[in-house]
């Protein structure tokens, strides 16, 4: 076997025992690879200088100690229709119908929840008002319609006059008060819907808007 | 990167029985028996039974028969001979804990050995934590050698301990498991869980570091652990 300089690392990462032969045999006429291969195997004898099997006479005694103690006190485990230990004696096929079925099933029960989820009225969003907050909105609400009403109060008499501009008004303020009798409805089923009292909130606002728009006509 | 401080060239520091190779360095030489290595296959099974059943006397014959092996790999891993006595003892611990789980797809001593390389990683990171936590310097999670029995040649096993501080984990690893443990490729591939061909590259590539930084710098002298 015909050996060079350029085989050297190849041979002594993963060569075979005739490679190395053939190295040696090389080495004995190549200073450089006899030096390489010298340094080589003295770096192996030297790791011999990290053995030290010296013996700890008390390690024995407090290893089995504490296997003593862990076997006394066994780990909480899992029962053992749970454990690994269970699946293992069940053949693969079973275990693959198994988990091919369990899949179906949460596929079906999650569609089912799916169709059947609770759909709030409207879709109006599912924000919740907690107790305390609620009854503070309500309390603001009646503040707010109780003043409202009387600056419809205010605006009665200019509204009832009969011309093309107040029709709209009363118009634009008969859809309003609708739309806020159909929200306030809603809310009364579903107190705590933040999303509903914010409706309700903007119709008043533009009521209370259209209003002044009727007053500031008067002026 | 340097010499750690080999001063004198490699011919002085070896015996002639150590350069003719004790033990198993290339393929065409023999190999050395180290802690029971050639008994190893009918033993590992008796043990791993023994094990299984629950029978602490199982544990007992494992350890008479691998605990120093153990013992001297953590050692040289951790730095310190009380964390090497700890890393064992939680390696019988793990042991007991997951036996159950042996399949015997590997030998019964490259599980445990496996179990012991993690556990050792583990307990060095630990402590690589435990410095930070009280603002050391960490400068590495390579173990700091502690004194120990003065061998054949101390001062070569003191340059190489230093040396091995210096390579990655993995190429310290592979370097003691093959060379100083003499476990096989194949055995520190299922230890590692690499390929044996990685082994290989590994152990190469820690031997080459090895040398560079070892060797007086007239020659092949050209770089760190890469």
């Amino acid at each position: 076997m015909n050996i060079n300089c350029d085989d050297r690392e190849r041979i002594l990462l993963e060569g075979s025992a005739e490679e190395w032969a053939a190295l040696e045999l090389h080495a004995n006429a190549c200073a450089v690879c006899a030096g390489e291969l010298r340094a080589w195997r003295q770096l192996s004898a030297a790791a011999g200088e990290l053995r030290d099997y010296e013996e700890s006479p008390a390690l024995w005694a407090r290893i089995e100690n504490s296997l003593r103690q862990q076997q006394a006190a066994p780990a909480p485990r899992m029962s053992s229709w749970l454990s690994f230990d269970f699946w293992r004696h069940i053949p693969h096929i079973w275990q693959t119908a198994l988990v091919g079925a369990l899949i179906v099933a949460l596929a079906i029960s999650s569609g089912y929840l799916y169709t059947h989820r609770p759909v709030s009225s409207g879709n109006l969003g599912n924000t919740l008002l907690k107790t305390a907050a609620l009854a503070e909105v309500e309390r603001t609400e009646r503040d707010y319609m109780s003043a409202i009403d009387k600056l419809a109060a205010e605006a009665g008499p200019q509204m009832n006059t009969d011309t093309p501009l107040m029709a709209n008004y009363r118009e634009k303020l008969l859809v309003l008060d609708s739309a806020i009798s159909d929200l306030r409805t809603q809310a009364e089923e579903n107190p705590s819907n933040a999303h509903l009292r914010y409706q309700l909130l903007a119709m008043y606002q533009e009521k209370q808007q259209t209003l002044q728009d009727v007053l500031e006509t008067k002026r | 990167m340097g010499s750690v401080g080999l001063t004198l060239p490699w011919e002085h520091k070896l015996s002639p029985a150590e350069r003719n190779g004790e033990r198993r360095v290339e393929p065409f030489q023999e190999k050395v028996e180290i802690v029971g290595v050639s008994e190893e296959a009918p033993q590992d099974a008796g043990v791993a039974a023994a094990c299984l059943s629950g029978n602490l006397q199982g544990y007992e014959r494992l350890y008479r028969w691998q605990g120093t092996r153990m013992k001297n790999l953590a050692r040289n891993l951790l730095g310190s001979q009380a964390d090497a006595e700890d890393a064992v003892q939680e390696t019988f611990l793990k042991i007991q804990r997951s036996i159950s789980g042996f399949r015997g797809q590997s030998s019964f001593v490259t599980w445990t050995f496996r179990i012991l390389v993690n556990t050792c990683h583990d307990l060095r990171r630990s402590r690589v934590r435990r410095k930070e936590q009280v603002n050391e310097d960490v400068d590495a999670l390579a173990p700091r050698m502690e004194l120990r029995a003065p061998g054949a040649h101390p001062s070569l096993r003191m340059a190489l301990e230093r040396a091995l501080e210096r390579l990655t984990a993995h190429q310290r690893d592979v370097f003691l498991l093959y060379e100083v443990e003499g476990f096989r490729h194949a055995e520190i591939a299922g230890m590692l869980e690499i390929s044996e061909t990685a082994s290989k590259n590994t152990l190469f590539q820690a031997k080459k570091n090895l040398r560079a930084m070892l060797e007086p710098p007239r020659s092949f002298a050209t770089g760190g652990p890469q």
